[in-house]
């Protein structure tokens, strides 16, 4: 019934900021990098481990921005401008894609680990074909519907090959709807696009996936969000209210709840959470609650990112805790 | 000192080679000081004593005493001033030569925050030391003089030119830091039903408000006592969260507010050209700095990155009725990318550009001349390039 995992990239520890600040200068090595990378990812996959995550995930050191693996290993798309990320102090490099891109699978795996620790890392962050479209510039193709449709069966391939690497489930990060939505420019035609992009790749065999919302108010699409053709909606529990969320029931939906603000080094109280993901298993009746940060911790550094998965940790105790006491 | 198309520089220059090294430690080069020298002579600075300095600490393999350090920053400081006056600029500083960096400058003076454990990512491997604001700001007891005020005095007695302060402004310090300690009050005030979204606002709202009236406004009054005339405030992620404009507005007001007989401008870069709104780049500021203390008149702006005055500028001339904003147009393009290129703007395209932001803005007399941004990322001889170009665009605009 209740459940928690990390949604995205881990905050860089001091040792790889000043292994790559050395590369960048000249001084030192890409292995030297390499190396503090792994030894750091395998030190995250066991915080994961020990706080029993139900998903464990690549923490991402390698990657920059979400769209890096789409941006410089696709074929067809290239690296264009810089922008920042929303309203994060971090860029991103807009894709720059010349589609119709033909299908094209594994161009994940190199940024994912999953070579180095198989079988361990069971949750992938793929970007969702909508905020994938929303913020880069595509050519080549007859419409925007047609654009969304050729980039979900991309991602939808690319899911799908993650299975067969022992990915058992897939989010999709989908923080422009909720922004446009926050920033009051949102049309329906947004809406339409979001929902022939979720027809595509919603559903993958052998995971169960998530459409992963952040940096916005997902209130008010709530009622749209759960009726999408995905197991689970992410919401940011940071920037969405609680009484939005109590106000629809979730029959069949997974529901993830961004509790944990991954962008503030304030510390949750692990007691107050576990009400909270309480009343929502209680009033909306999800198939499944998930306790997670609202988004990747890399915005804050490795040790308030350590901290934030011991919270989530300790939410999980408590909550098996009173399961275990109601049997 | 030109009174059509002036030219200023934005803020940093890149420190001398012998002295980031000579600070770390290490030993200085003989290409280095050879380096020194050959500028030093260009610009007509006398440098003897600074390289024996280096020299002798080179022979002695140690580190600069406190004393030395102070004579190398102030020639430093100097070599800056001279670079932009025998160049043409007409309004000079010193390079920024006594701070570190814009953000860890000030940060490192305000007591109420502590620095995070780790660097945070944001731009690739580029990371940057975030300050964690743990209680209520203000600035540490005595902390004036190696924020401002030393660089201010000495730049005020050596130029030969009027001079433009930069700083800090709050709502950049706001966004670069991590909010802790409003975030958890406004939380502990509010009511159980309060929306997050609201309490953030409110949070960020009372933290920019804090730094203005406790950091920035204490700096300003002090530079105001010793007789600045110009001072810019440099809010590069102006258009960071565009929920948030009305912050960052409130921000300089509160820091400009009833300080008289000084001119203000704003420095902006790289704003959002995705923006997921109808509107993008600096259409994005618009209409809430409209609500800028009057004393504000001055919009400092990267342009030549993106090289779309014509889009960029018509917002301001939109608006003119209301507000005739001058404009420090940046003219050339100052991002480590174009260096690596190798690629640099010529005299004739600056003063095509130039004339291009007149022609946009209705009116000569609004159009200043700078670079996009500060230069510190780059390499000294190009800096020295750019500066030419510019000054030389700016002349041949003169001409039409």
């Amino acid at each position: 019934m209740f459940g928690i995992y990390l949604t995205g990239p881990f905050g860089q520890s001091q040792a790889l900021y000043q292994a790559r600040n050395e590369e960048k200068r000249g001084r030192g090595t890409k292995e030297a990098v390499s190396q503090q990378m792994i030894k750091d990812t395998q030190e995250v996959l066991a915080f994961q481990q020990a706080a029993h995550l139900d998903f464990v995930i690549d923490p991402s050191f390698s990657l920059y921005y979400l769209f890096q693996p789409f941006a410089e290993q696709v074929e067809g798309v290239r690296v264009g401008p810089q922008e920042n990320w929303f309203n994060n102090n971090v860029f991103y490099w807009r894709p720059q894609i010349h589609g119709p891109l033909r299908m094209q699978t594994g161009f994940t795996e190199k940024y994912l680990h999953l070579g180095h620790f198989p079988h361990t890392i069971s949750l992938a962050v793929l970007p969702s074909p909508y905020t994938l479209l929303m913020l880069s510039d595509a050519q080549g193709y007859a419409d925007t519907g047609a654009a969304i449709t050729n980039l979900a069966e991309l991602l939808a391939a690319e899911a799908q090959h993650l299975v067969t690497k022992g990915i058992r489930r897939i989010q999709y990060d989908e923080p422009a709807i909720v922004v446009k939505q926050s920033l009051g420019s949102l049309r329906e035609e947004d809406l339409s696009l979001l929902r022939r992009a979720m027809d595509i790749c919603g559903h993958i065999s052998g995971a169960s996936t998530c459409l992963h919302t952040y940096f916005g108010d997902a209130g008010p699409l709530l009622p749209y969000l759960s009726a999408l053709p995905v197991d689970g909606i992410g919401v940011d529990g940071t920037e969405t209210s609680l009484n939005d969320i109590l106000k629809q029931t979730y029959k069949n939906k997974e529901i993830a709840l961004g509790l944990v603000d991954a962008r503030n080094t304030s510390l949750e109280n692990p007691e107050e959470l576990v009400e909270k993901v309480r009343k929502v298993a209680e009033k909306t009746h999800p198939k499944k609650v998930w306790l997670t940060p609202n988004t990747g911790t890399e915005y804050r550094g490795f040790t308030h990112a350590a901290q934030k998965v011991a919270i989530l940790g300790e939410a999980k105790r408590i909550l098996e805790m009173e399961v275990r006491e109601h049997e | 000192m030109n009174n059509v198309f002036p030219t200023y520089e934005v803020g940093s220059l890149p420190k001398l080679n012998a002295r980031v090294k000579a600070a770390k430690g290490q030993p200085v080069s003989g290409v280095d000081l050879e380096e020194l020298r050959h500028y030093a002579q260009r610009l007509s600075i006398p440098c003897d004593a600074v390289i024996g300095l280096f020299e002798r600490q080179n022979g002695e393999q140690r580190a600069l005493t406190a004393e030395e350090k102070s004579i190398v920053t102030d020639f430093n400081s100097l070599f800056n001033l001279r670079l932009q006056e025998q160049l043409g600029l007409d309004f000079v500083y010193d390079g920024e030569a006594r701070r570190t960096e814009m953000y860890h400058h000030v940060v490192r003076h305000v007591k109420g925050f502590e620095l995070a454990p780790e660097m945070t990512r944001s731009r690739g491997p580029d990371s940057w030391r975030m300050g964690i604001c743990i209680a209520p700001p203000s600035l540490k007891e005595g902390s004036l003089p190696a924020l401002v005020t030393r660089e201010f005095d000495f730049a005020t007695y050596h130029a030969a030119r009027p001079v433009k302060v930069p700083l800090d402004d709050p709502y950049m310090i706001a966004v670069m830091s991590d909010n802790r300690y409003y975030t958890e009050l406004v939380k502990s005030q509010a009511p159980a039903a309060s929306h997050p979204r609201q309490l953030r606002y409110e949070a960020k709202q009372m933290f920019t408000l804090a730094l203005a009236e406790n950091v920035i406004r204490p700096q300003v009054q002090a530079l105001v006592e010793r007789g600045a005339q110009w001072i810019q405030l440099d809010v590069p992620a102006a258009t960071l969260d565009l929920e948030h404009l009305p912050i960052m507005v409130a921000g300089i007001n509160a820091v400009v507010a009833g300080i008289e007989n000084v001119k203000f401008s704003i420095h902006v870069c790289y704003p959002r050209r995705v923006s997921l709104t109808e509107k993008q780049g600096y259409d994005l500021l618009f209409p809430h700095v409209l609500k800028l203390h009057p004393a504000v008149n001055h919009f400092s702006l990267e342009l030549a990155n993106a090289d779309h005055y014509e889009q960029d500028l018509a917002v301001f001339k939109q608006h003119q009725d209301q507000r005739r904003f001058e404009i420090g147009i940046g003219v050339v393009d100052i991002t480590q990318e174009q260096q690596v290129l190798g690629r640099m703007e010529t005299p004739e395209i600056v003063r095509q550009r130039i004339l291009r932001a007149a022609t946009v803005l209705g009116d000569p007399q609004l159009v200043f001349v700078a670079p996009d941004c500060g230069l510190r990322q780059l390499q000294l001889e190009r800096c020295i390039q750019l500066y030419e170009t510019m000054v030389e665009g700016a002349a041949l605009a003169r001409k039409g």
